[in-house]
C-alpha cells in the first residue's frame, strides 16, 4: 500500500499557504515524500512535517481575509457597545472596575514583597556553593541548632577537608551593638562593624568600589569600609583609600589603614555592616576564649562544585568531637541563602521559618485575586442576562455565535485592562506606605517580564470572567429570548451562589486569622514578663566609661532622675550568650544544661526590677563580689539543688558561691521559654550600661544625661535604647505581618461585599414584578426585606459553617510557633462569623430596602 | 531602484536552473544540488530562493502538464531569463578577475 503523506501537516500547509504557490509546493513535497518513503516511511513523514513547518514564513503565508469582511468595523462596534454598556450600568461597571483593580493591586504588592523575600541573599556569585556552618548541640531534651561555631573551625575545615575549597570566619555586627566607633582623628562616629577572615570578600559578592577584594583584610592594621561610611568619615569615598583611622570597641582600640571601599550593600542582603576589620584582631580580643568549646564565630565555607552535602555533613559530624573530648556539637552545613527563609531548626533539621510568611502572603494574594475575579464573573453573568434582548435581536439579524462570543470577550478584556491600568497607578501611589509597613525598599520596575506576567494574568482573568457569559448566553435560541420564554437556569444560579459562598469563606478565614494574630501580638507586648523594663535604658559602655567603670557608674548614678545604674553583658532583648560550663555539687557525669549567662554589675536587680525568690543580689555593701553568682529558679530546678544559698558551684574553673535565686523572668522574647540563667559578678567587659530612670519625667532625665555625657564622655553621642522599645522590636516581624494581613483582610471583605452588593441589586431588579405583586397583595416592607435577604443570609451562614473550622485549624497551627500563646476562645470565631453576617446584611439591606420601597405601579405598569 | 543582488545560495540555485535548462523544478534542483554540494538541503530553502529570484526577474516559471505522479499536482518549471544570465556572467567575470589577481603563492 502506498504510504500517505501526514494528513495534518498537509492540512496545515493548505490552510496557510498562498494559493498561487500551493500546487507547486505541495507537488514537490509529495514527490520528495514518495521518494523518501521508499526507504523509511517514518523518517519521510517526519521530514515532510518539518518541511511544512519550514514553509510557515511570511513569503508563503496567504493574506487571511476575515470571515466578516468588516472585521475592523465589527471591532469598533464591539468597543462602542462596551462603552455604552459601561455608561448604562455605571454602578456595576464601577464596582467591577474598583474590585478588580484593588484585587490586582494587592496581588502586585504581594508579588513585589514575595519576590524580594525570595531574592534575599541569592545574589552572591558563589551562591550554589556557599554554605554556613551550623552547630547541632545535643542537649538534654533534644538537639538545638545554632548559628555560631568555634573561632578555630574555619581554619581547620579548610586545611583538613578536601571538599571545602575555602572557609572564612566572621562575626555578627549585632554582637557589638553600639559599642563600635570609628574616628578620622577628630570625632568618633558610631558604625556597625564586624570582624572577618581574609577571604571574606572573595566568598561573598560585595563588590569593591576602590581597592582590591583579594586579601583586603590580610594585614592586621587594615580595615574595609562602606562607601557611605567613607563619605561620613572623609567627606568623599573617592580618596578614602589608604587613609588611616582609629577604631574603638569597649577598651580595645587601634589604628588601621583603609585597604578597600565596598559599594553600599544591597538591601536584600541579610548581612548589613559599615566596616570590616581583620579576624585576627578578634582572635586577639577573644584571647583564651578562643577554643573548641566556645561558640563565638560564624563560619562559612565554599564547597567544591558537585559536592554531595548530605555525605559531607555525615563526614563532618564528629569533626569537633574529635578535636575536643566531650564536646556535644556536630557541624552541619546549611546553604547560606536558605538561612533567611528557612532559619528555624527542629531536632537538627531545617523546619521552615520566614518562608511561612512568604507562603501565607502568596496565598492571601491569590485569595484576593480570586475573590476579585469571582466578583467580576458573577457580575458579568448577572449583567449579561439583562442583555438577553440585545442578544436576541443581534442573532435574528444574523450575528453568529462567534461574533457574540467575541463581543463578550472583548468587553471582559477591556474591563480587565482598564483595571490593570488603575492597579498600576494604585500600586505606585501605595508603594511608599507599603514600604514603610514592610520595612523594605521595593520599587515597581516595569520590566518586560513583569509586564508580560501582568498582561498574562489580566488576559487570564478577563477570559475566565468573560467566558461564562460569552459561551452560555450566546447559545440561546433567539426565538425563545424574544418571546420571553427565558428563565435563568438553576445551574447558573447555583454557580453564582457557590462562588459567593466561596468568597465569604475566604473572607471569614482571613478575618479570624487577623483577629488572632492581633491578639497574640498584644498578648506578647503586655504580658508580665517578670521584670520591669519600663523606663530602663541601655547605653553602650564606651569612651571614658571603659577607663574606670566603677567611678564612671557611680557618678552616672548621681545624675538627677537616675534611680539605679548597673551593667551587664546581656541586652535582655535578644538571647545573649550561653554556657554549659557549670558544675555543681551532685552533678552527674554527662549532664549538659545550657545556662543563659551574663556578666553583671552591682544593683542589677534594682535596675531591672526582677524579684528574688531567695537570698540577695549583687551589692557594693558586700565589697568585691567576683566570687558570687546568682541563678534563676529554672536553673536551680534544672540542677536539682536543694537549699541553694551558700552552695558553691564551679563556672569555667572558678569557684562561685550562690548568694541568691531570682524568680524566673523572660529575659529575651516570648518566642522562647524561660531557660536556666545565671548572673556572675564582673567589673570588666560589660558592654551594656543599664540605667533605670525616674519614670515621672523621663524626658528631663534624658536631657540631664545628655548634658552629663557631653562633659564626662566627650567625643561620644549619648545613644540610648529603651528596653521596652527594643523588646517590642522583636515582634516587628509579627507586627508587620499582622498589620499587612489586617489591610489585606479588609480589602478582601470590601471586595466580597462589593460583589454581594451588586448581586443584591441584580436580584432585586429581577424580582421587581414579584415584589410589586406581593406589595399589592399586602406584604409589608419588612416581609419583603426579609424575603430578599433570606437568600443571602443562607449563603453567608453556609460560608461561616465552612470557614470557621478551617480558620480554627490554621490559627492553632500558627500559635504553635510561640512558647507562650493565647488560648483560642470561642468568641473569636463568634465575632468573626457575626461580623461577616452583619456586614453582609448591611450591604444587602441597602438594596432590599430600596426594592421594598418602590411603588408597585412603577414595576407593574409595563408590559 | 537598487540593483537586484544575488545571494550565495540564490546563485547556486540560479546556476542549477541554468544548467538543468527546461527540466528545472523544485525536486530536480534539490536533488542535483544535494549531489553537487554533498549536503542536505531543505526544499523550502529552494522555494524561497526561487520565489525571490522570480520577483527579481532572474528566472521565469511555467506550469507543466498534469500527470499521475505527485498526487496529480503539476510541476512548476523554471528557466533562466536573459537578465539572470547577465547577472551570472557578471558574477563569474568578477570572481575570475579577482581570482587572477591572486599572486602566485606557494603553500608548500
Amino acid at each position: 500500500m502506498k504510504v500517505q503523506a501526514p494528513k495534518y501537516a498537509l492540512k496545515f500547509l493548505r490552510w496557510f499557504c498562498r494559493k498561487d504557490y500551493l500546487e507547486e509546493i505541495e507537488g514537490d513535497l509529495i514527490e520528495l515524500f514518495e521518494l523518501q518513503s521508499a526507504e523509511s516511511p517514518a523518517a519521510a513523514k517526519r521530514k515532510f512535517t518539518w518541511s511544512v513547518v519550514r514553509y510557515f514564513r511570511p513569503e508563503f503565508i496567504k493574506l487571511f481575509p476575515s470571515q466578516n469582511s468588516k472585521f475592523i468595523i465589527m471591532q469598533q462596534h464591539n468597543l462602542k457597545i462596551t462603552y455604552r454598556t459601561f455608561l448604562r450600568y455605571k454602578s456595576s461597571f464601577l464596582i467591577n472596575l474598583f474590585g478588580l483593580a484593588t484585587g490586582l493591586t494587592c496581588a502586585i504588592l504581594i508579588f513585589l514583597w514575595v519576590n524580594d523575600e525570595l531574592s534575599t541573599d541569592k545574589f552572591h556569585e558563589h551562591d550554589a556553593q556557599l554554605y554556613h556552618v551550623m552547630l547541632n548541640h545535643e542537649e538534654d531534651g533534644g538537639i538545638r541548632t545554632d548559628t555560631s561555631s568555634p573561632g578555630l573551625l574555619a581554619e581547620a575545615l579548610e586545611e583538613e577537608v578536601p571538599e571545602i575549597k575555602m572557609a572564612v570566619e566572621d562575626s555578627d555586627p549585632l554582637w557589638f551593638g553600639e559599642n563600635f566607633s570609628l574616628s578620622d582623628g577628630e570625632k568618633f562616629h558610631k558604625a556597625s562593624g564586624k570582624f572577618a577572615g581574609d577571604g571574606y570578600f572573595e566568598m561573598y559578592s560585595f563588590p569593591m568600589k576602590y581597592g582590591q577584594a583579594d586579601h583586603a583584610l590580610k594585614d592586621k592594621k587594615s580595615v574595609v569600609i562602606s562607601e557611605s561610611l567613607a563619605t561620613r568619615l572623609f567627606g568623599s569615598s573617592k580618596d578614602a583609600l589608604n587613609k588611616s583611622l582609629e577604631w574603638k570597641l569597649l577598651h580595645f582600640t587601634s589604628q588601621a589603614t583603609v585597604t578597600g571601599v565596598f559599594k553600599n550593600l544591597p538591601t536584600n542582603s541579610t548581612q548589613q555592616f559599615d566596616f570590616v576589620l581583620p579576624f585576627s584582631l578578634f582572635k586577639d580580643i577573644l584571647g583564651d576564649g578562643l577554643h573548641w568549646g566556645n561558640y563565638n564565630t560564624y563560619t562559612s565555607v565554599l564547597v567544591t562544585p558537585g559536592t554531595n552535602i548530605n555525605q559531607l555533613n555525615q563526614k563532618l559530624a564528629d569533626f569537633i568531637k574529635n578535636k575536643n573530648q566531650g564536646s556535644n556539637v556536630s557541624p552541619m552545613l546549611v546553604k547560606f541563602s536558605d538561612l533567611y527563609l528557612y532559619g528555624q531548626f527542629e531536632n537538627g533539621q531545617q523546619a521552615g521559618g520566614r518562608i511561612m510568611y512568604v507562603r501565607l502572603f502568596s496565598v492571601i494574594g491569590l485569595f484576593v485575586l480570586i475573590i476579585a475575579s469571582i466578583n467580576f464573573m458573577n457580575l458579568s453573568t448577572a449583567r449579561a442576562s439583562r442583555r438577553l434582548k440585545e442578544i436576541g435581536v443581534k442573532k435574528s439579524l444574523g450575528a453568529g455565535r462567534k461574533t457574540l462570543i467575541a463581543q463578550y470577550l472583548t468587553e471582559a478584556l477591556v474591563m480587565a485592562f482598564l483595571a490593570l491600568i488603575f492597579a498600576i497607578a494604585f500600586t505606585y501611589a501605595l508603594l511608599p506606605q507599603f514600604n514603610q509597613i514592610t520595612g523594605k525598599v521595593l520599587t515597581l520596575t516595569l520590566s518586560p517580564t513583569f509586564i508580560g506576567g501582568l498582561i498574562g494574568i489580566v488576559i487570564f482573568t478577563g477570559l475566565l470572567a468573560g467566558s461564562y457569559p460569552a459561551l452560555y448566553l450566546s447559545g440561546f435560541k433567539p426565538i425563545n429570548i424574544l418571546k420571553g420564554h427565558f428563565r435563568g437556569s438553576a445551574t447558573e444560579a447555583w454557580t453564582r451562589k457557590g462562588l459567593v459562598v466561596f468568597q465569604f469563606v475566604l473572607s471569614i478565614v482571613m478575618v479570624v486569622s487577623v483577629l488572632i494574630v492581633y491578639k497574640q501580638i498584644n498578648f506578647a507586648l503586655t504580658k508580665n514578663i517578670g521584670y520591669d523594663r519600663n523606663g530602663v535604658i541601655l547605653v553602650p559602655m564606651e569612651g571614658k566609661a571603659t577607663e574606670n567603670i566603677e567611678s564612671y557608674l557611680t557618678r552616672l548614678g548621681e545624675v538627677p532622675g537616675v534611680e539605679h545604674v548597673s551593667a551587664s553583658s546581656h541586652t535582655f532583648t535578644q538571647n545573649g550568650s550561653f554556657t554549659t560550663g557549670v558544675s555543681w555539687p551532685g552533678k552527674t557525669e554527662g549532664t549538659i544544661i545550657k545556662f543563659e549567662q551574663s556578666r553583671a554589675y552591682y544593683d542589677i536587680q534594682q535596675t531591672l526590677g526582677f524579684e528574688m525568690a531567695e537570698g540577695r543580689s549583687f551589692s557594693n555593701q558586700y565589697g568585691d563580689e567576683t566570687s558570687k553568682i546568682i541563678f534563676n529558679e529554672a536553673a536551680i530546678e534544672a540542677m536539682g539543688l536543694e537549699d541553694p544559698i551558700g552552695k558553691k558551684v564551679n563556672l569555667w574553673g572558678e569557684e562561685k558561691e550562690i548568694i541568691g535565686v531570682m524568680k524566673n523572668f523572660n529575659y529575651s522574647s516570648l518566642h522562647s521559654k524561660v531557660e536556666p540563667m545565671l548572673f556572675h559578678f564582673k567589673t570588666d567587659f560589660l558592654p551594656n550600661i543599664l540605667i533605670k530612670l525616674n519614670t515621672k519625667n523621663p524626658r528631663n532625665v534624658l536631657s540631664n544625661l545628655r548634658e552629663w555625657y557631653k562633659i564626662n564622655n566627650p567625643g561620644y553621642n549619648f545613644d540610648y535604647t529603651f528596653l521596652d522599645t527594643a523588646y517590642e522590636a522583636q515582634y516587628k516581624a509579627e507586627e508587620r505581618v499582622s498589620l499587612l494581613a489586617r489591610y489585606f483582610a479588609g480589602v478582601a471583605i470590601v471586595i466580597s461585599c462589593l460583589g454581594l452588593f451588586a448581586l443584591a441589586a441584580f436580584t432585586a431588579e429581577r424580582r421587581q414584578k414579584e415584589i410589586g405583586v406581593r406589595k399589592i397583595l399586602g406584604a409589608s416592607h419588612f416581609t419583603i426585606v426579609r424575603l430578599l435577604s433570606a437568600d443571602f443570609t443562607k449563603m453567608v451562614l453556609l460560608a461561616i459553617v465552612i470557614g470557621l473550622p478551617v480558620s480554627y485549624v490554621m490559627a492553632n497551627f500558627w500559635l504553635q510557633n510561640f512558647a507562650y500563646h493565647i488560648n483560642l476562645e470561642w468568641w473569636y470565631f463568634a465575632i468573626s462569623g457575626a461580623a461577616a453576617l452583619v456586614i453582609a446584611w448591611l450591604t444587602v439591606s441597602f438594596q432590599t430596602i430600596k426594592a421594598a420601597q418602590t411603588n408597585p405601579s412603577a414595576s407593574l405598569k409595563e408590559e | 531602484m537598487k540593483e537586484p543582488s544575488l545571494g550565495e545560495f540564490e546563485e547556486l540555485v540560479l546556476l542549477m536552473v541554468a544548467a538543468l535548462h527546461d527540466e528545472a523544478y523544485g525536486v530536480s534542483i534539490l536533488e542535483n544540488l544535494e549531489t553537487k554540494l554533498d549536503k542536505r538541503v531543505n526544499i523550502s530553502a529552494i522555494h524561497v530562493a526561487l520565489k525571490r529570484m522570480e520577483e527579481k526577474g532572474f528566472v521565469q516559471s511555467r506550469f507543466g502538464g498534469i500527470t499521475n505522479d505527485r498526487g496529480g499536482r503539476r510541476k512548476k518549471f523554471y528557466i533562466i531569463t536573459a537578465f539572470g544570465k547577465k547577472m551570472l556572467d557578471q558574477q563569474y567575470a568578477l570572481r575570475t578577475s579577482l581570482y587572477q589577481e591572486i599572486p602566485k603563492i606557494s603553500f608548500n
